[in-house]
């Protein structure tokens, strides 16, 4: 038997129902059509399939439906409003995307990164991608995509991602 | 020779794909629907040998499900691998089996309205297997009497039977190794044990497939050549070619393992055909690593040396474990051998190779194609005979290594070339320099608990599978280019990228030579329909054969653009040039010199248009008639901790000659994602078997099959890549390869470091911290 529940994606209110087994990631890129979470092993080992909820990462493959109910979720799809956010093009300016399949589970997590701390450490760079696997780029492009759009951020008059959400 | 200033050749770019990767709406085969699909699953054998006594599907079809069982399957044979021509070619499965002979193998399939009701479905099948004895031992398969996983195969519509389970086998020699071995002055003969590693591409494998009302199909899915998938599903299931259309999605990493058809995809079909509805098949993780990895070998090799540092013989022994079934394990032994004998110049040699079934998951070609197992051998070999003869291992390999005018094999030993580019020695030398080679001291220099070592080696790659005779490998592309009424131009390619961004490549290529903006290349979306043949991304040839086509296109278009706008602007042909305009935002064709007569593309094409002349459009399909090689070497420091026995890299400087530089970003990615995959083969990779169970130890699970994460990876300013500065005659625009040369070399060359650091050569596959430890316990026990 489902139940309702009621989340917002991306700035939008949702209103679905949804088995009491069923995984975030299934609704998301199902019901929801936002296929821009990947889903790379289903249980948690691979990092594609990372969303913010209420502005913490998650995996989605390991969350139910349920446990959403009430909260906000940003995936890759609402990770910019209009145009490119900062991190997303410094991931193409550095050549950080090779197959891309990696690419939004990288994005959110630098975003959620940036959000934390405006100057991380490489050190910090890596710790937080960490649990994301590249099996293109050997994560070089990548960690140095995510340190020039730290910087732009800094550099330039660039309102707090934060506030983008 | 004055250097060509490029427009766009060179430039550091937006890939065109990136905007819609980078906002996750590019789709993968993954991300595609279709309405009133339904999920397919596979049933999948728990045995590593066995024969399918019985199988009754009616409690699943009761849930309202469909089946799929190998009775109701094709009984055709074939390889799933169509790179070769029909006689080099092994054919030895069928879409489902009834003797399954690796624990994953697919004995049925079913689909339903929900993956959950799928799988519910293939829970409800019941299957009686007699097990028989599991060969998980490719020595032990190959004695005399064990039982035979193949009775034969089909080469080219011959049936040839099957010996002690040797699936294949090649033998070569040249010169006379007696002889040869007889005139060195040192030899050194070691048994090299590679690991069997799995790809890890991060989009499982995948298939959707759509059966039609013309009884043809549409078909989606992980592949490397969207052609040859059509041409097998044609060959097993005898629909016209016309009547199969195969389309692209983006793809997410392959790295080789989808050169060959996806073992699921004729199941796919068959599920669609049979469910008279769309069906989309996509693999968990688990399955998709019981269903491919990587070639597994053997590898004896002894060289002989003077002490002049000459190398006067060489002999190489190979057994690979192919598992149970051939993807072309036979090129594979041909390749192995070329990339042997293009390494260095070796006047006696024999070589043998012998391909052998086992019960494991078939392996298949993983960047490199048997070269980064062969390199490995090779490039720690010649470091141990250079210390033998007191020699500088850089000069060593100087001294003997094939280059410029040399004989190049590219694709075995039907598929050779002469080499007409070669930066080998400049990326040795700069490469020693900016590491400081000759500061890193002796092994027994070394003290402490954590040491450092340098250690270098030396690869490259082939670019294509092309030679001047046709060999054994098909290898052309295609290309089409048309210029729309508004100056912007289509480019239409069979040819597929996994990620490395040849789309990149080829659009810059293009308007290069049409003097266009790169923003006007549109790369369409293309399928087997609206595309000439091309016949797999792999070999790294996408620059150079598939690139070369784009160009060969753009080329006659050019020509015609020009003969139109000779006559709009009332001179020779000859007179004109074109280049792109940002005023514009066009291609201006003008004449040099002489101010105020030119037009756009845009205009051209829009007067051709209105005055009837047709579509200035080209399409061609083309062979290179050669496989230039493209350089690439790595020194690299690591550290060893030699009570955890954790090798950690410090330094890398990585160099390459792939000719012309066309996207440097992206070819500086090669060589970051060549390394991240070469020191995972060399420390961290493996799958490895249950002997009871003939099952992976890891099940399928990432969680025990290491790879490389971000934080295992060296400081952005401590990886240094250069390329050197060559041109390749035959390539576009000079260019060459990288994918696979920028993997090649790296395990050799961390392995050479780990000597340097604590003084102990490792022969077997990954070197991971319980085999240093160890080994270093043994050491000092002396
Ligand atoms: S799909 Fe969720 S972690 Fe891999
Ligand atoms: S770009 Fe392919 S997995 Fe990261």
């Amino acid at each position: 038997m489902g139940e309702i529940i009621e989340f917002t994606v991306n700035g939008l209110k949702r209103r679905i129902e949804v088995e009491p087994n069923e995984l975030l990631i299934n609704v998301i890129r199902g019901k929801l059509g936002l296929t821009g979470t990947k889903y790379g092993c289903g249980i948690g080992e691979c990092g594609s399939c990372t969303v913010l909820i209420d502005g913490e990462p998650a995996l989605s493959c390991l969350t139910l439906a349920i446990e959403v109910d009430g909260r906000e979720i940003v995936t890759i799809e609402g990770i910019a409003e209009n145009e490119l956010n900062h991190i997303q093009e410094a991931f193409l300016d550095q050549g950080a995307v090779q197959c891309g399949f990696c690419t939004p589970g990288m994005i959110i997590m630098a975003k959620y990164l940036l959000n934390k701390k405006r100057n991380p450490t490489e050190k910090e760079i890596k710790e937080h991608i960490k649990g994301n696997l590249c099996r293109c780029t050997g994560y070089i492009n990548i960690i140095k995509a995510i340190k020039e759009a730290a910087e732009k951020m800094q550099n330039s008059n660039v309102k707090a991602i934060s506030k983008e959400l | 020779m004055a250097k060509k200033v490029f427009s766009v050749i060179g430039k550091r770019t937006w890939r065109k794909d990136g905007v819609a990767k980078v906002t996750g709406k590019i789709k993968f085969t993954h991300d595609i629907s279709l309405p009133n699909m339904l999920y397919g699953r596979v049933l999948k054998s728990p045995y590593p040998h066995a024969r399918v006594r019985s199988i009754d599907v009616s409690e699943a079809e009761k849930i309202g499900a469909i089946c799929l069982t190998f009775k109701e399957t094709p009984k055709v044979k074939y390889n799933e691998r169509l790179v070769s021509v029909p006689e080099a070619t092994y054919k030895d499965r069928t879409v489902l089996t009834d003797k399954p002979l690796y624990v994953g193998e697919p004995v049925a399939a079913v689909a339903a309205e929900t993956e959950e009701k799928a799988q519910r479905a293939l829970e409800l099948i019941k299957v009686e297997y007699e097990t028989l004895e599991p060969l998980m031992d490719p020595e032990e398969a190959m004695k005399p009497g064990k039982p035979l996983l193949h009775e034969s195969v089909v080469v080219a519509d011959r049936v040839v039977k099957v010996e002690n389970n040797v699936a294949c086998k090649l033998e070569i020699s040249e010169g006379n190794i007696e002889k040869g071995f007889g005139e060195a002055d040192v030899v050194v003969e070691r048994e090299y044990k590679t690991n069997r590693r799995y790809h890890l591409q991060l989009e499982t494998k995948t298939v959707i497939c759509k059966p039609e009302i013309d009884g043809g199909v549409t078909v989606w899915c992980t592949t490397q050549s969207i052609h040859n998938t059509r041409i097998l599903l044609h060959q097993i299931f005898g629909i016209p070619l016309s009547k199969i259309n195969v389309k692209k999605a983006a793809l997410g990493g392959s790295f080789g393992s989808s050169i060959q058809t996806n073992t699921i995809v004729p199941i796919c079909v068959a599920l669609a055909l049979k469910a008279r509805r769309p069906v989309k098949l996509v693999y968990s993780r688990e399955e998709d690593m019981h269903d491919h990895c990587c070639y597994q070998v053997i590898l004896r090799l002894k060289l002989g040396a003077k002490r002049n540092g000459l190398l006067t013989a060489g002999e190489m022994h190979v057994i690979v474990d192919i598992g149970g079934h051939q993807i072309q394990a036979y090129p594979l032994l041909g390749c192995m051998a070329g990339w042997w004998v293009s390494l260095y110049k070796i006047p006696n040699l024999k070589y043998k190779g012998i391909a052998v079934y086992t019960n494991k998951v078939p392996s298949c070609a993983m960047r490199g194609f048997g070269n980064p197992q062969v390199t490995w051998a090779v490039e720690t070999l010649m470091d141990e005979l250079a210390e033998k003869i007191s020699m500088d291992p850089l000069e060593f390999k100087l001294k003997n290594y094939v280059g410029l005018g040399d004989i190049f094999w590219g694709q075995g030993p039907t598929v050779k070339s002469v080499i007409t580019s070669c930066g080998v020695e400049e990326i040795l030398r700069k490469g020693a320099e900016m590491v400081g080679w000759n500061k890193r001291g002796e092994p027994r220099e070394k003290r402490g608990r954590v040491r450092r070592g340098i250690g270098m080696a030396r690869g490259f790659h082939t670019s294509g599978a092309g030679g001047p005779l046709a060999g054994q490998t098909v290898d052309y592309s295609g290309a089409t280019v048309k210029v729309n009424e508004d100056g912007t131009i289509d480019y239409l390619t069979a040819l597929m990228d996994c990620g490395q961004g040849d789309y990149d490549t080829h659009a810059k290529i293009i308007a290069e030579e049409l003097g266009v903006p790169l923003r006007n290349i549109n790369v369409v979306l293309t399928d087997t329909r609206s595309t000439v043949y091309d016949v797999c991304t792999h070999a790294s040839r996408a620059t150079y054969v598939g690139g070369a086509a784009a160009l060969k296109a753009a080329r006659e278009v050019k020509g015609k653009l020009l003969e139109y706008a000779s006559r709009v602007l009332d001179v020779n042909p000859n007179a004109l040039k074109i280049k792109p305009d940002e005023e514009t935002g066009q291609g201006v064709i003008y004449i040099e010199g002489v101010p105020g007569k030119s037009l756009t593309i845009g205009e051209l094409a829009s007067l051709a248009r209105h005055k009837n002349w047709g579509t200035f459009a080209a399409t061609v399909s083309l062979r290179q008639v050669k496989c230039p090689p493209h350089f690439t070497g790595y020194f690299v420091e690591v550290e060893v901790d030699t009570e955890t026995g954790v090798v950690k890299p410090l330094r890398i400087v990585a160099g390459a000659d792939i000719g012309t530089v066309i996207n440097p970003g992206l070819a500086e990615g090669q060589m970051h994602g060549g390394f991240a995959m070469g020191l995972s083969m060399a420390l961290h990779e493996d799958t490895p078997y249950n002997p009871e169970s003939g099952d992976l130890t890891n099940k399928g699970f990432i969680t025990d099959y290491k790879v490389p994460t971000a934080a295992d990876m060296v400081d952005v300013e401590d990886f240094k890549v250069f390329f050197v500065d060559t041109h390749e005659p035959t390539g576009p625009f000079g260019a060459k390869g990288i994918g696979e040369g920028a993997t090649n070399p790296v395990a050799a060359a961390v392995v050479n470091a780990i000597y340097n650091a604590i003084g102990v050569r490792f022969y077997e596959l990954p070197i991971t911290p319980e085999k240093i430890v160890k080994a270093l316990r043994e050491k000092e026990g002396k």
